[in-house]
């Protein structure tokens, strides 16, 4: 048996030698244990027989015309394509993901004459960093109390964000909130009682916004919401919609009934605006709806500073009929 | 900048830029053919550098972004060097319908996450296509490493200084790129290094010789 063939047979990574039409002419030990496919079983076959699904993969056709043709070297990441053979997970306890995680290469093989007669495919299973690095994003993007994201995301967001408004002139607007009075829930009832209430505040708003949407929790009792292609109008209107739910709950922790409110401000990007006084104008704004007496929506000042009364007028619109900002 | 180095004469220069651009016309006709992806190439312009002069000249010659990535792939044959592939930043983002196709093989939100990924197969691809065909024409058989992202979202007028060996001089054939229907463009920069210029001296020779008979 010759060196080269040893190391084809217990190398870790599936090897796979095909010729130009993608008969098998090779196919290592590795790829028969993962596939259940004895190399006597495909050899001299096409890929298509046992893979069907490879003869629609875009990125695999492309690759493998491509390598042919240019003479190339082609690959296919873990992160865009996930796997391109579709094997079980070699660790069964990794349960995360259906199918192997694989990061697969392709290169052209030539003879003698320089002539490309086929192509290789190495694959490698990336199941195990897959999973790490899902773990990662979520501890790192995540806020481990109540499950939405964290300011650290949040800010990531924001400024990604701000360039597609940059680019292309997408509206951008965010609600700042906070819970009425937080701490007297701790005092009263404990801290494990103001975590519950975090909780469930979190998950009822979270239960309104869209996908696209990014609920953070920007710190203690305090929350932010990034509205994509949103403008300020309907930013109040969402946000009156939160403030009503809010209001409208009845928090029961082991027998003990709490209802709560929370104060907000909206402010939507302007074209000459910083990343921080956009944050700044809904964080001043939900200020004003604290000093305002609490449990109500503020919008942030209009470009030219009217008297504060008028402008919550002004901006409250449809809202009007429904409640009372002055009372 | 530094005056031009004497590494090859002003004939040679003459040539292999001629045969540059016929390599590129292929490789964007046999891209187009093969795989359906529409790319247009500049005519390629060719200059003598120090290695240490390419942040620099990069910096003068990518203009109208503020902040670049770049892709950069080794390939090595008897004509061997760095391929590098300036893209402005987001292009990514933008560049991910060549990858996923009409009916969107990717999930949303991987677009984003992974524009560098994204960067990385696109410029394989336009990597593999460009030097693969200038190669084949100077008849050489050409091996590349992965690609990787080199810089990401980095200010374009802070490149940093350590790209290359800096006592290094280099060939840079330059052209510019630009996906027909996308407003999307970049440059790529192939840097034969200092080693293979004796042999790609050689090969120009051979290929003038052809004409010369």
């Amino acid at each position: 048996m010759s060196e080269l063939k040893q190391i084809f047979d217990t190398i870790n990574l599936g090897l796979v030698i095909m010729d130009r039409e993608l008969q098998v002419r090779h196919w290592n030990r590795w790829m028969a244990r993962c596939s259940k496919i004895a190399p006597e079983e495909i050899l001299g076959r096409r890929i298509f027989d046992f893979f069907p699904m490879l003869e629609h993969h875009l990125s695999f056709q492309r690759n493998c015309k491509s390598v042919l043709a240019f003479g190339s070297y082609a690959f296919f990441s873990q992160k865009l394509h996930h796997y391109l053979f579709p094997f079980p997970p070699a660790n069964s306890f990794e349960v995360k993901f259906e199918q192997m995680q694989q990061s697969c290469t392709m290169g052209p093989l030539r003879d003698e004459s320089r002539a490309i007669t086929g192509l290789f495919l190495t694959v490698e299973d990336m199941t195990e960093n897959a999973a790490n690095e899902q773990r990662l994003i979520e501890m790192n993007s995540q806020d481990a109390l109540t499950g939405v994201y964290n300011r650290r995301y949040l800010e990531t967001r924001i400024r990604e964000e701000f360039g597609r408004h940059r680019r292309y002139s997408r509206r951008l607007t965010l609600i700042m909130f906070d819970i009425d009075h937080f701490k007297m829930v701790n005092d009263n009832h404990g801290h494990p009682c103001g975590d519950f209430i975090l909780q469930s505040v979190a998950g009822a708003v979270a239960a309104r916004i869209r996908v696209t949407d990014c609920l953070a929790r920007y710190g203690g009792e305090e929350f932010s919401c990034l509205l994509q292609e949103t403008d300020l109008a309907s930013g109040m209107l969402l946000a009156e919609r939160f403030r009503r739910q809010v209001e409208e709950m009845e928090h029961n922790y082991r027998g003990t009934k709490v209802r709560i409110t929370i104060s907000l401000g909206v402010s939507e990007l302007r074209d000459d605006d910083t990343l921080e006084q956009f944050v700044k104008r809904a964080d001043e704004a939900m200020y004003r709806a604290k000093t305002g007496g609490r449990n109500r929506v503020c919008p942030e000042p209009e470009r030219f500073e009217l008297p504060f009364n008028s402008q919550l007028i002004a901006a409250e619109g449809p809202l009007a009929g429904e409640r009372p900002f002055h009372s | 900048m530094e005056s031009e180095l004497q590494l090859i004469g002003t004939e040679e220069k003459d040539i292999l830029q001629e045969i540059m651009n016929i390599a590129f016309g292929n490789a964007a006709a046999e891209l187009a053919q093969v795989i359906n992806i529409f790319v247009v190439l500049s005519v390629p312009y060719i200059r003598v550098l120090m290695a240490r002069e390419l942040p620099e000249y990069i910096k003068s010659e990518v203009t109208g972004c503020d902040s670049v990535s770049i892709v950069e792939q080794d390939f090595w044959g008897d004509f061997q060097g760095n391929a590098l592939l300036v893209f402005q930043s987001g292009a990514g983002r933008e560049l991910a319908f060549m990858l996923n196709g009409d009916d969107g093989i990717f999930e949303p939100g991987v677009t984003d996450r992974f524009e560098s990924e994204i960067l990385m197969e696109v410029g394989n691809i336009l990597i593999g296509a460009c030097v693969g065909k200038l190669a084949e024409l100077l008849g050489d058989v050409i091996q590349y490493s992965p690609p990787k992202v080199l810089i990401e979202n980095h200010a374009n007028d802070a490149l940093p200084q350590n790209f290359f060996d800096a006592s290094c001089s280099a060939i840079i054939l330059k052209t510019m790129f630009r996906f027909n229907d996308k407003d999307i463009g970049g440059f790529l920069f192939l840097v034969a290094s200092h080693e293979s210029i004796g042999w790609l001296k050689g090969a120009l020779a051979k290929f003038m010789a052809q004409y010369d008979e």
